[in-house]
């Protein structure tokens, strides 16, 4: 086919001259040049000092890497769009993806609860003169709320992980250990029923369009 | 076969069975009991709402956005004037996702054939290719459109993983198609084919029981069928009474495993408070 392409000159024949010695390549490779005279047929496409595994080191396995290189940047791209603020739940998909990012390096576990606790108070301020627009209100919400935290911090000494709740290495475990393997869960389930429903049908004929009806 | 048949045969099966289990089921694993019944329980469940389909009931399908949107999809293609991409997947006819995948590919090939869109569809195994051609073949036949049809537009590319995924991204960035359908299953390279259908303004459908791919396929795509919802893609696209009757038998299998899971979870409770000696957990372990 790639010859014919080549022949014809058809559109793009220049990269099937690419597919046909890389063909041959690997056929000479495989069958003809060992490239070690010390190894035997056979275990040569493994064995190193081989033409078969310079290939495999050499050619395929970098780009086999580069493909899987473009994956970080497709994810960063991804998540960018996917963690715009638009709704409820996207809102929440981002809150939780950042909890578990900081929570699962090192950076987490210095970060104090109580700094999580003073964060939440002025989120709850901001919240508060959102919804009342009353500065009278945000300012008793956010005052009583440094003066319930500042009090409960310095009788306990300030531990870096007390309230374990607001502890970003707590917190990221229940998340993922609980709410994130129980959707899993309720997925795979679904697939698996899916899965065995599926194969019923086929084994006993009543969905035959793949073979042709 | 009527009902009468159906219920003798079943009957039959049954008691010979208890003959067998009464003279000491020799071959026969104990300890596999519990599974031997759910199989049994399963599939009679979902054979008795495929007949009852049969028989003509009307059962409620709901609306599946990402099937609805197949036909605009192509149809967005034949206006613009652009060909429609379909991915069966990166594995063979071995795994159920990529016979889901064939199937839906012979709904697609429908449409493509009756709106005159240009179909292409690379493949990754030697079987699937072969597959997939017969059924565009017979999907362009019975739309009375077998002049269309030609074995090129499904082609085989590589079985190396990335390698297919550069290939098949090669052949978005060059002919830009309106629409690309992600039907099968899918690894490491789902994101790879999604974001760059993205890059292109491409209409993306996604469909796969890969568990790990479907958040990617959910951020990257227009519309995502999510486990069995992409099982259901037959049933919902052809209408067939069967179908739906099979779809209707899983969602009860569903209701008996809900059932399961609360009585299961009453009888740990209550094994676990000394109350009763049957430990449910014993007697589901599968060894």
């Amino acid at each position: 086919m790639q010859l014919q392409k080549v022949f014809r000159k058809q559109q793009g024949w220049q990269y099937s001259i690419f597919a046909i010695v890389g063909f041959f390549f690997a056929i000479i490779a495989g069958f003809f040049y060992k490239g070690n005279p010390d190894v035997a047929w056979g275990t040569h496409v493994t064995a190193d000092g081989t033409l078969f595994k310079w290939i495999f080191t050499y050619m395929f396995a970098p780009l086999q890497a580069t493909m899987f290189a473009l994956l970080a940047f497709f994810v960063a791209s991804a998540s960018y769009r996917a963690f715009r603020i638009r709704n409820f739940e996207a809102t929440l998909l981002l809150v939780a993806g950042i909890i578990i990012m900081i929570g699962r390096v090192p950076l987490g576990s210095n970060i104090s609860s109580w700094f999580i606790l003073y964060l939440l108070v002025l989120i709850g301020g901001i919240t508060i003169n959102s919804v009342f627009k009353n500065k009278q209100y945000t300012a008793i919400f956010v005052s009583v709320g440094i003066i319930v935290i500042t009090s409960a911090g310095s009788s306990l000494g300030w531990p870096l992980d007390q309230p374990g709740i607001f502890y970003l290495p707590y917190l990221q475990e229940w998340i993922y250990k609980y709410p994130n393997v129980a959707g899993a869960r309720a997925i795979m389930m679904g697939i698996g029923m899916g899965i065995f429903a599926t194969s019923i049908r086929y084994i006993l004929g009543i969905e035959k369009s793949y073979i042709g009806e | 076969m009527n009902d009468r048949d159906f219920f003798i045969g079943a009957g039959g099966v049954t008691f010979a069975f208890l003959i067998y289990w009464f003279m000491g089921h020799p071959f026969f694993i104990t300890e596999r009991i519990v599974m031997f019944i759910a199989i049994m329980t399963f599939s009679g469940t979902l054979l008795f709402y495929i007949r009852k389909a049969r028989r003509g009931e009307d059962i409620f399908l709901r609306e599946i956005p990402g099937l609805k949107a197949v036909e605009e999809a192509v149809g967005r293609s034949t206006e613009m004037g652009k060909p429609v991409l379909f991915v069966p997947g990166i594995m063979d006819m071995d795994q159920v996702e990529t016979v889901a995948g064939v199937i839906v590919l012979s709904h697609v090939s429908k449409m493509t054939a009756r709106y005159e869109t240009t179909l292409n569809v690379p493949v990754s195994r030697a079987i699937v290719m072969k597959a997939a051609q017969e059924v565009c073949k017979e999907s362009y036949l019975m739309e009375g459109r077998p002049d269309m049809f030609h074995e090129d537009m499904v082609h085989y590319l590589t079985d190396e993983q990335f390698a297919y995924a550069a290939g098949v991204n090669g052949i978005m960035v060059r002919e830009k198609p309106a629409a690309c359908m992600y039907m099968g299953k899918f690894y490491a390279e789902s994101l790879i084919l999604a974001e760059t259908g993205n890059s292109i303004g491409a209409i993306q459908i996604a469909g796969t029981a890969s568990q790990a791919q479907i958040p990617f396929f959910v951020t990257a795509c227009d519309y995502t069928l999510i486990g069995e919802e992409f099982f259901a893609a037959s049933a919902y696209l052809s209408q067939r009474p069967e179908l739906i009757g099979a779809i209707k038998g899983q969602d009860m299998i569903k209701l008996i495993v809900i059932g399961m899971i609360f009585c299961g979870v009453v009888l740990r409770f209550l094994h676990d408070g000394g109350m009763i000696d049957f430990s449910i957990l014993e007697f589901l372990t599968v060894r």
